[in-house]
């Protein structure tokens, strides 16, 4: 029992050394569209945290504002400036799961029109060479930024979902291990038995 | 549920379940006897793949934990299995923390081995019908124990916990009717098929 006792502790160091520190059973996924946050909470395998509460802190861990999630698990915020958001969802029993959306994720917050913007995007283009002012510029690059965040967002959904996923080869190599462990035991205690009516 | 994270318990809690989780794994290690390694195992394994899969029952879901089952036929070798589950849960999957995994451990484990102390003669003698009840019903309390102790353990840690404490218990209630019947129909199966799976631990006891 000793060895069994020494290979657990051997794997236990092992396995501890590269542990992902991030990842919980509650999970958060989160996203900024035209300056907002928005995303959701759920448990891995599916079901989603229904009025948990999620608290949404700046870069230095000031609380910002507190909400709760609704029926889908579902919550979104519009912060008051570009700046790092650090949303902790806590759904109570201690499941508790952050996730932070860097500054460089938010452009600015100011009203967009965007047929206003292609209306000064085209007054900008006619060939008499008026040229693109910083503004029509500004308006035009946060016009794509929203096109983008619509476009990915399916993307980054799918992403956090299959990071999620609990996988079969996963498991059964989890199951393995224990097999694994029980045969090494098993050998050490015929071996000892065997010298055991040798002496 | 039973799965505290990282950061959640305060440190003597945390140091608290490690020491006795330690001690407990030890000491089942060391009463655990050679032919019963497989066995241990076998459950170990069950409890790893089964308590991963969370059911949408109430407000978070819900995953089987076998509690009454492993205690009735591990006896105190709960705790090695256990602990191997939960670190493979943790690493693996970041099912649970680990610096929380003692904690867990004795979540888990400690009231399936009182469970499985105290009925596992009654067990023995029992009729497969009987065997069944009785199962179902340590299985109930196993689960409710551990509700109890998660709750414990982060009303322990901070007040903050105090109104998901209750909570817990609330959520815990779909589980422990599933886990009862699961349990019930596992004993009166083994106790049909394969009797001195839970004859072996009740013989040990009585020595």
């Amino acid at each position: 029992m000793r060895l069994l006792a020494s290979v657990l502790l051997a794997a236990y160091t092992l396995v501890a050394s590269m542990a992902p520190a991030h990842a919980h059973r509650l999970r958060v996924f989160a996203t900024v569209e035209n300056g907002a946050v928005s995303g959701y909470a759920y448990f891995v395998g599916g079901a989603r945290a229904q009025g948990a509460t999620v608290l949404f802190r700046d870069g230095a861990g000031r609380t910002l504002h507190r909400d709760a999630t609704d029926a889908q698990g579902v919550f979104r915020w519009t912060p008051p400036k570009p700046q790092t958001i650090r949303i902790t969802v806590d759904a109570g029993e201690g499941h508790a799961a952050t996730i932070t959306l860097g500054a460089e994720r938010f452009s600015g917050a100011d009203d967009f029109n965007p047929g206003e913007a292609a209306a000064r995007v085209a007054d900008a283009a006619e060939p008499d060479g008026a040229e693109l002012t910083d503004d029509v510029l500004a308006h035009i690059e946060k016009h794509v930024e929203a096109a983008v965040a619509r476009q990915v967002r399916p993307l980054l959904e799918a992403y956090e979902a299959a990071e999620a996923r609990l996988r079969f080869n996963d498991i059964v190599g989890g199951v393995g291990m224990i097999v694994g462990v029980a045969g090494a035991a098993m050998w050490a205690a015929a071996r000892r038995k065997t010298k055991g009516t040798e002496a | 549920m039973a799965h505290i994270p990282d950061g959640v318990l305060s440190f003597p809690v945390l140091v608290t379940g490690a020491v006795v989780a330690v001690g407990a794994v030890a000491v089942g290690l060391r009463r655990l006897d050679e032919q019963q390694i497989p066995r241990v195992a076998i459950l170990a394994a069950a409890f790893f793949a089964l308590s991963l899969f969370s059911i949408p029952i109430g407000p978070s879901g819900v995953h089987l934990m076998l509690g009454g089952m492993m205690g009735l036929i591990l006896g105190l070798s709960v705790f090695p299995a256990v602990a191997a589950a939960l670190l493979l849960q943790a690493v693996m999957f970041g099912f649970g923390g680990l610096t929380s995994l003692g904690v867990n451990i004795v979540n888990i484990a400690l009231p399936a081995a009182i469970v499985g102390g105290a009925l596992a003669p009654a067990v023995a003698r029992a009729t497969p019908a009987r065997a069944a009840f009785l199962g179902g019903a340590g299985a109930a309390v196993s689960a409710l124990g551990t509700g109890l102790m998660v709750s414990a353990s982060l009303y322990l840690s901070s007040s903050d916990f105090a109104a998901s404490s209750r909570f817990v218990a609330f959520s815990y209630a779909p589980l422990i009717i599933v886990e009862a019947l699961v349990t019930g129909f596992c004993v009166s199966f083994v106790k049909r098929v394969k009797p001195e799976l839970l004859a072996a631990r009740a013989k040990r006891l009585t020595i």
